[in-house]
Parts: C-alpha cells; structure tokens; sequence
C-alpha cells in the first residue's frame, strides 16, 4: 500500500511540459551556481582571516574531544528525552481538561495552554534557575533544564493533541458507544490511538523544539552539548570550528530523530487510516 | 406468533427537534421479538433520525422509548449497558481503523462483556466465516472492499449477542456491486429470527423481508403496512407518490 502515499508536489502540481523541463534545468544551474559562489566567498573569507590555521582545527583530531563532545550529546539526549516524556504527560492532562466537557476545568486548561505557549523558554529556564531555589526547593541542574523546557512545549503539544482527537471521525466514537463500551474505553481505545496516528509528524517537529531548547542548558550550569562546545572554544579560543562541528551534530540528532520517528510511525500507520473512512 | 409480550423496542410519542427544525414528530412504533420492521421514506423525512434514537446516539427532547419494557437510561453505566445489547450497523460502517478485523469483532466482548481474549476470538472466527470473511481476519479495514467491511460490521454487532439490531442504511455507501453481498447476510439474520429495524433504500428487500413497513416523511410515520400491501396498494397519497417516484428511475 505504499504507492498510496502521494507526495505533495504530485498533489498540487500537474507533470512539468517541455518548456517547464527547460526552466526547471536553467533554474537549477543558477541555484547550483549561486550556491558554489556563496560557498567560495565564505571559505576564502575564512581562509584570509586565518579561520583555517591548524591551531583552530587540530584539537578535533583529538579523542579526548570526541569524548567529551559524546558526554554532550548524551546529557543532551537525557534532557530532551526526560523533558519530551514530562511535555506528553502535561500536553495529556491539559488536552483532557479541553476536551472535557467542564467549563472550569476547560477555563483552566486553556489559561494554562495559553500560558505555556506565550512564555519564552528562557523565561521558565531563569524561574527553575533562580526563582524556584529561592523558594528553599533544590534541583539538579538535570530538572532545571528538563522541567522548563517540558513545561514551555506541553501548551502547544496539548493543542497538537487535541487537532488530533477533533480529526477522528465521528462514527469511530459512534461506534464504539453503540458497542455499550464506557465514555473513557471509547477514549483510551478507539479514540486516542487513532488521534495519535493523525499527528505524529507534528510530535516529532515538537520534540526536535525540545532538543533544540536544551540548548539553554549553558545557563543551568548542565553539561549537555552546547555547554560543553562553549568550554572547548574556551579552551582552545576556537570559535567557529566548535561551533561549525556543533551544528553537524545538531542537525544529525534532529535528522536522525525524524527519520526514526516517521519510521515507526510508517510501520504502525501504514494502510489503517484512509481519507473515505468518515 | 406468540401474542401479547412485551415488544422489544417500543417509542412513544417521541418528538425532537434540531435547532428549528422538527426532525420527528409524535412518533410512536413498536417492534416485537422476531420482527423485522423497515423504515422507508425520502432523505431529510427523520428516518435516520428516528434510528439513532433507539440507542440514544440521538437524544430526544420528549416521549418515551423502552427497551424490553425498560426505559433507556440517559447516560452513563447504565445506557452503556443498555448500548450493548442492541447492536447498530452503520452506513459508512465505522470499523475501527486502527484494528485488525478480527480485533474489531473481538473490541466489544473483550472490554463490555470481559469475555476472556480466547473465547471470544474463536467466536469472532465463527462470526466471520459466518458472513464470508474470515478470510481477511488478519487486515485493516482499509484493505477490504466496502462491501467486506460492511458485512465485518455486522459480525461486530452479532459478537454481542444483540436482543436487536439496527441498520442505518446499511448499503446507501456500498458500490451496486457489493449491495447484494450485505443483503444476503441481513436477509439470512432475519430468517434466523433476529430482531431487525432497518432503515433503507432497498425496495426489494423491504418487500421480500420486512413483516412491516412504515413510511416517514416530514419527521412523520405516514404510513405503517405489510409489505404486499404497501407496495401493491398504498393507503396514503403520499407513499403512492413516494413509490412512483421511485419507479421511474
């Protein structure tokens, strides 16, 4: 059933002519054109300002950086794994009180759906960082990076949630109602799984958010990946071979991380959900 | 016959409203054990409507409706309770998409009746090969033709040993090809002596199956007859119209 997946440029767009083959070649060499341009300017940029003297490169050649750069990407992996699994039990709770049906418990949630999304990362970073001890509550630099950045995600992910459980269709709850299954079986086994289904790529966009926002964890004092690239520019007073190095890494996580996610989602999804099941 | 029992569904003076509109009006129906009892009517005349409410996926802004003499509870474990025992086939059939098709059979026993996962997946087998699907046991609805899906769909309200079961025009979304295929499954349920309510476009099988018809336009029951004669000699004009109109298609 794999053929069924329609890509989007299919969808909107009918099969280029001849004339359009031709632009489309011409508008191709251009871009690569300009690109190999932009690509030279930097590069020789770099090079007559001394960016690529050795000393600026050679430590990379090191294990001990690799090391150290690994303990990174793990304390990174740590924080956005324990803070995507704190957002989806919040994001879980606020859907429910939306969807449910009470006035307050819906006022309530969506104050707080509102709060979270209007909030900058920071600002929840700065309160779990300074605020919170304050209050006499001690914790590890490992929750004062997690907590904040979960909190910040869960308002958006509760509404990514709901978009979900609104687009099951109608007869599935009918059908399962009618089956004298209780209000909450409906929920957790028909309703749920199928809206979970529905909005997956959205998830994943939201965790790689969260990857992205432990990236203030320099601000907590916790060794994740970015901390541990600002220690190795100070070390070695290289700035933008760290940071260059950094951002591969980055984008590969992330990279990485869409890849496994819509994998699975492929296996679980496959042919189940169709557009004439209404 | 057996004379004089309860009826299994019974409405009285049920009305309901849709905003402005009177969807139903004064409707009062009753259907004995054994019965098939098909409603017929234009589009828009409440016949849906009028289904949907006997298992309260429609409520009713006043009247009566008892089942087995009972009147449905409003809400909760005991409307639940009430669900599972009138089963309900729906037009765009509403399997479960994210099962398999026999874990759509099994969902109901498993979770209402907490019939142990074994028990009730050889029944659903049983009920599979019953309607000719068994075949397919291991696939997602999508895979299956419309006609398939619809017949896994009454398999899936017969798994809980329903006291009735309504259709809701159980072949209005159906390919002419894969019509046949559902009536025959429905036409052999009612020769088995299921209680069937059934609201269709299907001239023919009205005629051959149902013990009655009624005839609803403008949220009204106009007409309530034996198949022969309603078909060979109406009472209301307003069926006669309704009848020839279809004629001539």
């Amino acid at each position: 059933m794999k053929d069924a997946h329609i890509s989007v440029r299919d969808a909107l767009y009918e099969a280029p002519g001849p004339k359009t083959r031709k632009y489309i070649v011409i508008a191709t060499a251009v871009s690569l054109a300009a690109l190999a341009l932009l690509v030279f300017v930097v590069v020789r940029q770099f090079y007559r300002t001394g960016q690529l003297d050795a000393k600026y490169w050679s430590f990379l050649a090191r294990a001990t950086t690799w090391k150290f750069l690994g303990k990174g990407i793990l304390g990174t992996l740590e924080a956005a794994l324990a803070a995507g699994a704190v957002t989806f039990a919040l994001a879980f709770l606020l859907m429910l009180g939306r969807i449910s049906g009470s006035r307050i418990l819906g006022g309530i949630s969506t104050v707080l759906i509102e709060f979270t999304r209007g909030v900058p990362t920071l600002l929840f970073i700065y309160f779990f960082f300074l605020v919170v001890p304050q209050l006499g509550i001690k914790l590890p630099a490992f929750w004062k990076i997690a907590a904040p950045v979960a909190i910040s995600a869960a308002g958006v992910v509760a509404e990514v949630l709901r978009s979900g459980v609104n687009a099951v269709p109608k007869g599935q709850k009918e059908a399962a109602l009618s089956l004298g299954m209780s209000g909450r079986s409906v929920f957790l086994k028909v309703v749920f799984p199928q809206a979970i289904r529905y909005v997956i790529p959205a998830l994943i966009s939201e965790l790689v958010i969260v990857v992205k926002d432990t990236t203030f964890a320099y601000v907590v004092n916790y060794p994740d990946l970015m901390q541990n690239a600002k220690v190795l520019i100070s070390n070695y007073d290289a700035l933008l071979s760290v940071y260059l190095v950094v951002a591969v890494i980055y984008i590969l996580m992330n990279y990485l991380l869409n890849k496994a996610s819509a994998m699975v989602a492929r296996r679980r999804n496959s042919p189940t959900i169709t557009p004439q099941q209404n | 016959m057996v004379q004089e029992q309860v009826p299994v569904i019974e409405l009285k003076h049920v009305d309901k409203h849709f905003g402005e509109l009177h969807v139903l009006k004064d409707i009062n129906l009753s259907v004995k054990k054994g019965e098939v009892v098909v409603i017929i009517g234009p589009s828009g005349s409440g016949k849906s409507t009028l289904c949907r409410t006997i298992n309260r996926l429609e409520t009713i802004d006043s009247g009566e409706i008892l089942i087995d003499g009972v009147a449905i509870p409003e809400e909760g474990k005991k409307l639940a309770q009430l669900r599972a025992q009138i089963g309900m086939v729906f037009q765009s059939f509403n399997l479960f998409a994210h099962k398999n098709i026999l874990d759509n059979v099994t969902m109901g026993p498993i979770d209402v009746l907490h019939t142990p996962r074994k028990e009730a997946r050889e029944e659903a087998m049983k009920l599979l090969k019953r309607v000719g699907v068994d075949s397919q046991a291991a696939k997602v609805p999508a895979q299956l033709s419309g006609g398939q899906q619809q017949r896994v769909a009454i398999a899936r309200s017969l798994a809980m040993h329903p006291k009735a079961i309504l259709f809701d025009e159980p072949t209005s979304a159906l390919d002419p090809e894969m019509i046949g295929e559902v009536l025959d499954v429905m036409t052999e349920l009612a020769r088995e002596g299921m209680t069937m309510v059934v609201v269709t476009h299907e001239m023919n099988f009205a005629r051959r199956v149902a013990d009655r018809v009624i005839f609803m336009d403008g949220g009204r029951i106009i007409e309530e007859n034996t198949p022969d004669a309603f078909f060979e000699h109406p009472d209301t004009p307003r069926a006669q119209d309704f009848l020839n109109s279809i004629k001539h298609h």
